[in-house]
């Protein structure tokens, strides 16, 4: 599974860091860095981690940028 | 002056009108014609998403209700402790969040949350199992209250035998918002007051008790706090975790509740999630915009007259913003009546947004997935035995006080 991040829309609201700490990370207090091949195993917590994002600003699929996305 | 009761300034009053508490969505409806709609008392209602989401981002509107022209002691006490960072701006508001949320989340505690999923779905299946065989039950009592008030208790470090004080008290707190007709809401505020100040003062001496021996709840990272930044006050300390053990308690209960009696109602959505436990995620996104636990905000405050939708409402007046209303306007969402457990696009406003936006999503969404999972695996052909179900009082906080359900054969 792979992720983008519209770094434009990211607000750092960071409900992606609670729910997947293992793949989005904040680099002091709002900007986000993330790893764009998620971890095995960490497949479901990128899904709610996409579901919870604020301003919707995570697509992830098994190819990035692909049409497979999780939403 | 006699008003039409059909008419746009009689909204808010039929709106908490207990009598609509179960379906308020046609009253929403109305008010999103009028986008604005001044009410007769005073008071401006907003019910439109655009509309909505430009107040939750403007700097001229205020959270602290000490910048209303007329002060409400009925939801203000005249006197008492400032209030916690829900009522404040930036920058105190910032501050205190952010000190909060420290050993709350990221970007000092990332992983807090993450770490309790294990927990949270032992005591759900513990929850579930003690479900299972009964042919009815309550699942307000037996399962949707428990599971986020142990959870929240544990997070901040409220020992077990505490938690059903702690309960009393947070039960008088909420009742303080409600607005029941034909009551004086003098005695119903001074309870809330009392309750508040006593939880503050218990939540006050256990914090000191860990100051001295700390654990690894959040009670003990708060009190005992050296970044940067400072500590909280006693003071700060006391009201701040009110607020977190009070908004932990009674929101994720309504989410967790509407969520069955909106599945259950919807029973296409509940099959699909049973073949598609992956959709899981983006339905209780979907809950959060059809069924937010938080109906409307009602303590904003215009810090200058602001003009919305060709209406200007005036500096200091009360102004109320009706996120489920929002999350239901047609011209954001495609067919916004129907439960789409899969409805992409879905920037809801059941947390808010903007600056105020709940500090407790995350544990709230985790919950509730979790809780949901857990239910829609363990029940046994369950059916709503009440609909619509009795709710609680509270038109903000809405959700059924009760919500009998039975499983198993008829």
């Amino acid at each position: 599974m792979q992720i983008v991040v519209d770094l434009n829309r990211c607000q750092g609201y960071a409900q992606c860091v609670f729910l997947a700490p293992q793949v989005f990370e904040l680099h002091g207090e709002e900007a986000l860095l993330y790893v764009p091949t998620v971890p095995d195993g960490r497949e479901e917590h990128v899904r709610q981690a996409v579901a919870a994002c604020p301003v919707q600003a995570i697509t992830a699929g098994e190819q990035a940028g692909g049409d497979s996305g999780a939403r | 002056m006699p008003a039409d009761a059909s008419s746009a300034d009689t909204l808010f009053r039929r709106i908490t009108d207990y009598a609509n508490r179960a379906d308020p969505y046609p009253l929403y409806a109305e008010l999103r014609e009028h986008k604005v709609a001044r009410q007769e008392d005073g008071k401006y209602l907003v019910g439109t998403y655009d509309e909505i989401a430009a107040l939750l981002h403007d700097p001229r509107v205020s959270s602290d209700l000490r910048n209303r022209a007329e002060p409400d002691p009925s939801i203000m006490p005249p006197e008492g402790p400032p209030p916690s960072f829900i009522g404040r701006d930036d920058p105190e508001h910032d501050r205190l969040r952010r000190l909060a949320m420290r050993p709350f989340g990221p970007p000092h505690s990332p992983g807090r949350i993450d770490a309790l999923r294990g927990d949270i779905a032992r005591i759900s299946g513990q929850l579930a199992d003690g479900l299972r065989g009964k042919s009815s039950f309550d699942l307000v009592d037996d399962f949707a209250f428990p599971l986020p008030v142990t959870v929240i208790c544990d997070l901040l470090g409220v020992p077990s035998e505490d938690i059903p004080q702690v309960h009393t008290w947070a039960d008088t707190v909420v009742s303080g918002l409600d607005f029941p007709p034909d009551e004086d809401p003098g005695a119903r505020r001074h309870a809330a007051y009392e309750a508040r100040s006593a939880m503050g003062q218990y939540l006050g001496e256990l914090a000191e008790k860990r100051r001295h021996s700390p654990t690894d709840d959040m009670l003990s990272a708060l009190a005992n706090e050296d970044g940067p930044e400072g500590a909280l006050t006693q003071q700060e300390l006391m009201v701040t975790t009110v607020l977190l053990l009070i908004a932990g308690h009674e929101t994720t209960v309504n989410l967790i509740t509407n969520g069955m009696l909106t599945l259950l109602r919807n029973p296409e959505a509940l099959e699909r999630l049973r073949a598609e436990p992956e959709l899981i995620p983006s339905a209780v996104e979907e809950l959060l915009r059809y069924e937010p636990p938080v109906q409307f905000l009602p303590q904003r405050t215009p810090l200058a007259d602001i003009e919305v939708a060709g209406v200007t409402i005036p500096k200091g007046v009360p102004l109320i913003l009706v996120l489920a209303a929002g999350s239901r306007d047609p011209l954001r969402f495609p067919d916004p009546d129907r439960f789409d457990p899969a409805r992409r696009d879905n920037q809801h406003f059941g947390f808010g947004s903007g600056i105020h936006n709940c500090f407790g999503a995350p544990l709230a969404r985790l919950e509730t997935q979790i809780a949901l999972t857990t239910l829609i695996n363990l029940l046994d052909g369950p059916r709503l035995l009440k609909d619509p179900p009795e709710y609680r009082n509270s038109p903000v906080l809405r959700g059924p006080r009760h919500l009998l359900l039975g499983q198993g054969k008829h």
